[in-house]
């Protein structure tokens, strides 16, 4: 988990720590966007884009915690 | 593709590697070129697009800038001078996006709109100086996948699947706010054929006026159309009709003929009567005709374009500085016969309607059939969109002149030459068209200032529902006759008539109100969409003998065979020498050598004694209906259309071929049915409304509705988990691709009266057979969670999604995750959170709730940026999969129209038995079977078990077996190679006793279809529940919990069996029961009261009309008789109430009746 908790710079979040934009903390949820696949994690309040490709729509990636329920 | 084959290596191949090429189903593609073609004629062909050349049509808009009458002013000549539609791109201030491209999987995903940028070079000069152009941008209108316009267009399997598409994406629909539309296809009248018509309502236009008339339906280069009518009057006369704005003018048709080409009396005489001069009907009527146009005093073409044109003037907006003859000739080009350009030709095709129109009423001819498909064709998609897009167009440029009118007058200073005034101007008007289109799909509503010779307002479009892809595949095959037809009282225009032979299905159409008048084209039925290439026919005619017309100007009439190529006169020559030049026409062009293209209609209309009028009528233009057949001189494929078809000779099979008599041979006997009438196995051997019910039932089927389903955000998807490709199916099954959407499951069929479970259309499915997964399916429903629906434009965002640091239940996240949002797969019920929300003006986490009665798996969650892509997250797409296993009440079928409801699923032990073991997974009863007659059922269950036994496919195509080689033996010959009995029916055992049944049952193997109507969105319960405020009366309605009423019928039925007790159980007691206290004394509801207790006693119900109003207590006074009321003034008596049980109803009648003055008054007993 905590691996994934890192996001590699790229293009996007790179132009806000240059222009000294903090990014706020995420949920550790991650999101795969539609277009290229990437997998990454969004913070709260943050437009709805891709960090690679600037997609507009994003899936929710299936949890690793157990989702459980009764067979019945 | 020979014989049907299961081929399920190539489809598991397939599947895996999408074809890198082209796509396998080239048939798939074909079925819906009419769409794609018209929208492609929108901006390629000849004079860049149909748009091109409406944007000439239009021509130039002349605006003055005085506003004084003596002076003119300024003059402004402006005009589109072209127009560009460019590829759907996101927005250029996104400057994230690394694809510019904007896919149509995102545009469903995101439900906003698959368009493109609408560019109009709009050029003005001033006062007739230096032209100046600027490109304005329209806004941005909806593309049709697979378009010209679409990325899409020409791409492989292979890339559509990495577009997120299906593999064979067809296109022809629109995506609008992320629902997929289409343009239907209407049926119009065939153009530039002058067609005779007798209708009763023509002589209500005045009084003299007759039912006879000739109406031509005349379509400019760029598709659009004019409607032009003869009419013919009782004296003689004749007057031409058309409408301009919805306004319709009459003009005498000599006086048109004056004003087309400089014309003598003798001339028009002539060109009307020709060689019959003998004929005096005739040479009355023109002498007539002649002599009452005398009145007008009108000699040369000047006088008659002038006259015209200031009868016009106002009605065409004709600016001041234009003639009257300009005018007038403004008229003719506009109005009269306009798909000709040259005046003579108008002028000699006038000539010849007039001289139809009186033979007509002569009854020389017969009136022409207008609901028959020789005289129709297809008014496509495509085509619309652009007489749409045209017609926005000419608005921009009035609202231009509109917008500079306003400025006149509100004394802004107007000077054309300034830039900056002209971009003021652009500024000031509306030049957003496409919105107007997004408008125009998305309702169907057609906003028309002219009405676009259209018969109706509204209806033009239909969503393209993904029920399943037979239902989808039809919609691209869907041809309607007009909404207007509707509401017709009289049944003809939806009779099938024999000259849609081969072109509308006669199978597939709806049963009840759209009965034939929705009807679906035949599977090798195409629509053309540009027109052929016919400049070497004049030349070739003339080379066979047709005399050209200039050369044969007082030829006429019809003794006389005229030639007609798209509506213009070419020639004459004698009947004789026009069937040669037919012929020979005919055998040329499949030739294909002589430079005629293959699609053109030669019609050759024989003479007859007073049948349809004679002559040669070629047709070459676009929207026609055409089909292939084979030419027999050349065994070559030729394409004929319907109006040449009457007059044909076609064989159905080689076989019936007769030498002399027959030029054609149809491909195949299928070719009349449609792409789904095809699929129906032996539907030869059915009763044939049963094939229209499963035409019906085949477009409700729980099926595939696609692949790419992880894509789409459709509101509601049918999806069977474990469909299967049919063991019989008919060869087309393949050549469509149909396999790639499985619509059922074979299924062992016995067809027994086994427990009584299966009265009725009944089945009985075996509960085994159903916990293996038959007929197992899941629904899709999507919700949208948009936050920014609660805020007004411009507000700042308040709502975010995600928990805040208030206090809120910790229980909401067993279901919902660290974001807010649901976990991909968690089970949610009614009331369960589905995402949570902060408000930062409340301070609280909030949650939006699940509303559905039936539980649901969060199938998937989708963030959906907004169009610029700046905004923070506020749009949420949620997908619930909502598992559908077949329960009792759920709705089956099998291919044949024979549909039932599942009654019980009985256990596999109790089931009969083969003797080789087999049970059935389904049992019909057999009485299911005489009064329907579908045979072909029972051949299907035999195919189906031969094929089982030995591991083939069956072909299923209709009129392959005959008599003489029947589909009983031919299957009951495999069967006995298989061991079984050659008839089908075996021996079965009692699965209860063990005891073998008395007879032999019929069992073998039917392809069952699992029908949308389902027992969970239908079954309506209620004990108590929600009532109506004002009547008390349980509401109506499933999604309110309501009541289902019994109605008078009901009513009706129980009174009959003297149920009384049942009845007031029903109206009163389960309805509005009401205890209500009465005044015994004055008999009224409404009077009575409770009063206002005193201490030490209770408060007791009073009448107060009948009690007296006391003003001071006297001594004489019972202080036990007096009450009080709220107001606390005191009263006396009207204690004589007493409790009543009524329907609340009619407390309720009382007091809207006393509101009118009526009192009701009660006699209450016994007393």
């Amino acid at each position: 988990m905590s691996r994934e908790g890192f996001v590699p710079p790229t293009a996007a979040n790179l132009g806000n720590a240059a222009s000294g934009i903090q990014t706020m903390k995420d949920y550790g949820v991650k999101y795969i966007c539609a277009q290229c696949a990437v997998n990454f994690s969004l913070s709260p309040k943050e437009p709805v884009r891709c960090k690679e490709c600037g997609h507009r729509v994003l899936y929710k990636a299936r949890t690793k915690r157990m989702v459980q329920f009764e067979a019945r | 593709m020979t014989t049907a084959q299961f081929r399920t290596l190539e489809r598991e191949h397939r599947f895996k590697n999408p074809p890198k090429d082209k796509s396998d189903f080239q048939l798939l593609y074909d079925a819906v070129r009419p769409h794609v073609g018209s929208f492609n004629a929108l901006t390629e062909g000849p004079d860049g697009g149909l748009l091109n050349q409406a944007v000439k049509d239009i021509g130039t808009k002349t605006i003055f800038d005085s506003n004084d009458v003596t002076r003119l002013g300024n003059k402004l000549k402006i005009r589109v001078d072209s127009v560009q539609v460019a590829k759907p791109q996101v927005p250029s201030t996104d400057k994230l996006s690394v694809v510019r491209n904007t896919y149509p999987a995102e545009c469903r995903e995101r439900m906003t709109s698959y368009r493109a940028r609408l560019l109009l070079k709009v050029c003005w000069s001033v006062n007739d100086g230096e032209e100046i152009s600027e490109v304005r941008e329209a806004g941005q209108i909806p593309i049709m996948l697979q378009s010209n316009r679409c990325h899409l267009e020409n791409l492989s399997p292979d890339q559509l699947v990495n577009l997120r598409e299906e593999t064979d994406e067809l296109g022809g629909y629109f995506i609008v706010n992320g629902i997929e539309k289409l343009i239907r296809m209407l049926i119009v009248q065939r153009r530039n054929h002058p067609m005779a018509i007798i209708r009763p309502s023509f002589a209500n236009r005045g009084t003299s006026y007759s039912h006879f008339g000739v109406q031509i339906r005349s379509v400019r280069p760029d598709q659009t159309s004019q409607t032009n009518v003869l009419h013919y009057l009782n004296d003689g006369n004749v007057t031409f009709r058309f409408s301009w704005r919805k306004n319709e003018y009459l003009i005498p048709v000599v006086m048109i003929l004056k004003a087309l080409v400089e014309t003598s009396d003798r001339e028009i005489f002539d060109g009307v009567v020709g060689a019959d001069t003998g004929n005096s009907f005739l040479t009355d009527r023109l002498e007539l005709l002649l002599r009452t146009y005398k009145n007008y005093n009108l000699y040369s073409q000047k006088e008659t374009l002038a006259y015209l044109g200031d009868k016009f003037r106002v009605v065409f907006g004709a600016t001041p500085d234009m003639s009257d003859i300009s005018v007038g000739e403004e008229v003719i080009k506009r109005i009269v016969l306009v798909h000709l350009s040259n005046n003579q030709d108008k002028f000699r095709m006038l000539l010849f309607m007039i001289r139809k129109l009186y033979s007509l009423v002569a009854g020389d001819c017969s009136p022409d059939n207008p609901d028959a498909t020789q005289h129709q064709e297809i008014l496509l998609g495509g085509f619309l969109y652009g007489m749409i897009l045209k017609e926005k167009i000419e608005e921009y440029l009035q609202n231009i002149r509109l917008q500079v009118q306003s400025d006149i007058n509100r004394g802004v200073a107007v000077n054309f030459s300034d830039r900056k005034y002209m971009s003021r101007v652009f500024l000031r008007i509306n030049e957003n068209i496409g919105q107007k289109l997004q408008y125009f799909l998305s309702t169907g509503n057609l906003v028309s200032q002219s009405g676009l010779d259209l018969q109706q307002v509204s209806g033009y479009t239909v969503v393209a529902e993904k029920i399943n892809f037979h239902r989808f595949i039809s919609h691209f095959r869907m041809v309607h006759r007009g909404s207007f037809f509707a509401q017709l009282k009289t049944t003809a225009v939806r009779k099938l008539l024999p000259e849609s032979w081969g072109f509308l299905c006669p199978v597939h159409t709806p049963d009840g109100s759209p009965c034939g008048l929705l009807n679906h084209l035949a599977h090798k039925c195409q629509i053309t969409t540009s027109p052929s290439d016919v400049s070497e026919v004049p030349k070739l005619v003339y080379k066979l003998g047709v005399s050209p017309t200039a050369s044969a100007m007082n030829i006429s009439g019809p003794n006389v065979c005229c030639v007609q190529l798209d509506g213009r006169i070419i020639g004459w020559c004698s009947h004789k020498q026009g069937r040669v030049v037919a012929d020979t026409l005919r055998f040329w062009k499949v030739e294909k050598k002589h430079g005629i293209p293959l699609d053109m209609e030669i019609g050759y209309v024989p003479p007859s004694a007073g049948g349809q009028y004679p002559g040669l009528y070629l047709f070459a233009g676009a929207s026609r209906m055409v089909r292939p057949v084979r030419y027999l001189p050349l065994d070559q494929e030729d394409i004929i259309g319907p109006f040449e078809q009457v007059f044909m000779n076609i064989a159905v099979t080689p076989a019936e071929i007769e030498n002399n008599i027959h030029s054609h041979v149809e491909f195949a006997p299928t070719n009349i049915l449609s792409i789904l009438a095809n699929l129906t196995p032996f539907s030869d051997f059915n009763q044939s409304p049963r094939n229209m019910y499963q035409c019906q039932m085949g477009k409700q089927t729980m099926g595939t509705p696609g692949v790419a389903l992880v894509h789409r955000s459709d509101n509601k998807l049918y999806r069977l988990q474990a469909g299967q490709t049919p063991i019989v199916k008919a060869n087309l099954y393949d050549e469509y691709g149909m396999d790639n959407f499985p619509n059922g499951t074979n299924a062992v069929v016995a067809v027994i009266s086994y427990t009584g479970y299966d009265m009725d259309d009944a089945m009985i499915i075996n509960k085994s057979a159903d916990e293996r997964g038959f007929g197992y399916g899941v629904v899709y429903k999507v919700e949208k969670v948009d936050l920014s629906l609660n805020r007004k434009r411009g507000d700042p965002i308040t709502q975010h999604f995600g928990f805040g640091d208030d206090e809120w239940p910790q229980s909401w996240q067993d279901k919902l995750d660290n974001d807010g949002l649901p976990f991909i797969g968690v089970h949610v019920e009614e009331g369960d959170p589905i995402c949570a929300y902060y408000d930062d003006i409340l301070g609280k986490t909030k949650v939006k709730t699940y509303h559905s009665s039936e539980p649901a798996f969060i199938e998937e969650v989708k963030l959906l940026g907004d169009d610029n892509g700046t905004s923070e997250f506020q749009t949420l797409s949620i997908k619930y999969r909502i598992t559908r296993q077949p329960l009792i009440g759920d709705k089956f079928s099998s291919r044949h129209g024979q549909k039932g409801v599942c009654s019980r699923k009985w256990p596999q032990i109790d089931m009969p038995f083969s003797e080789t073991g087999i049970q059935p997974d389904v049992i019909i009863n057999p009485h299911a079977f005489p009064s329907r007659m579908t045979i072909g059922m029972f051949v299907e269950s035999l195919a189906g078990k031969a094929g089982a036994l030995h591991g083939i496919a069956q072909d299923a195509t209709p009129w392959k077996f005959s008599e003489s080689d029947t589909p009983a033996d031919y299957f009951g010959e495999q069967l006995l190679k298989s061991g079984y009995n050659f008839h089908g029916n075996e021996p079965l055992y009692s699965g209860a006793t063990g005891e073998e049944l008395r007879a032999d049952i019929y069992i073998g193997v039917v392809y069952y279809q699992r029908l949308r109507h389902m027992v969970n969105d239908k079954f309506q319960v209620r004990s108590t529940g929600p009532v109506n405020s004002l009547t008390m009366q349980p509401v109506k309605g499933r999604k309110r919990h309501g009541g289902i009423r019994v109605g008078e019928m009901e009513r009706d039925a129980l009174i009959g069996h003297g149920t009384s007790f049942l009845l007031q159980d029903r109206l009163l007691n389960c309805s509005d029961y009401t205890q209500t206290s009465i005044c015994r004394s004055c008999g009224s509801l409404l009077s009575t009261q409770m009063s206002v207790p005193r201490i030490g006693s209770q408060a007791s119900t009073r009448c107060r009309r009948c009690a007296k109003k006391i003003e001071r207590v006297l001594p004489n006074m019972d202080e036990l008789d007096i009450w009080e009321d709220g107001q606390g003034t005191k009263f006396i008596g009207g204690g004589e109430t007493t409790t009543v049980a009524i329907p609340f109803v009619l407390k309720y009648l009382d007091s809207e009746l006393s509101a009118m003055g009526i009192r009701m008054h009660y006699n209450v007993g016994p007393q």
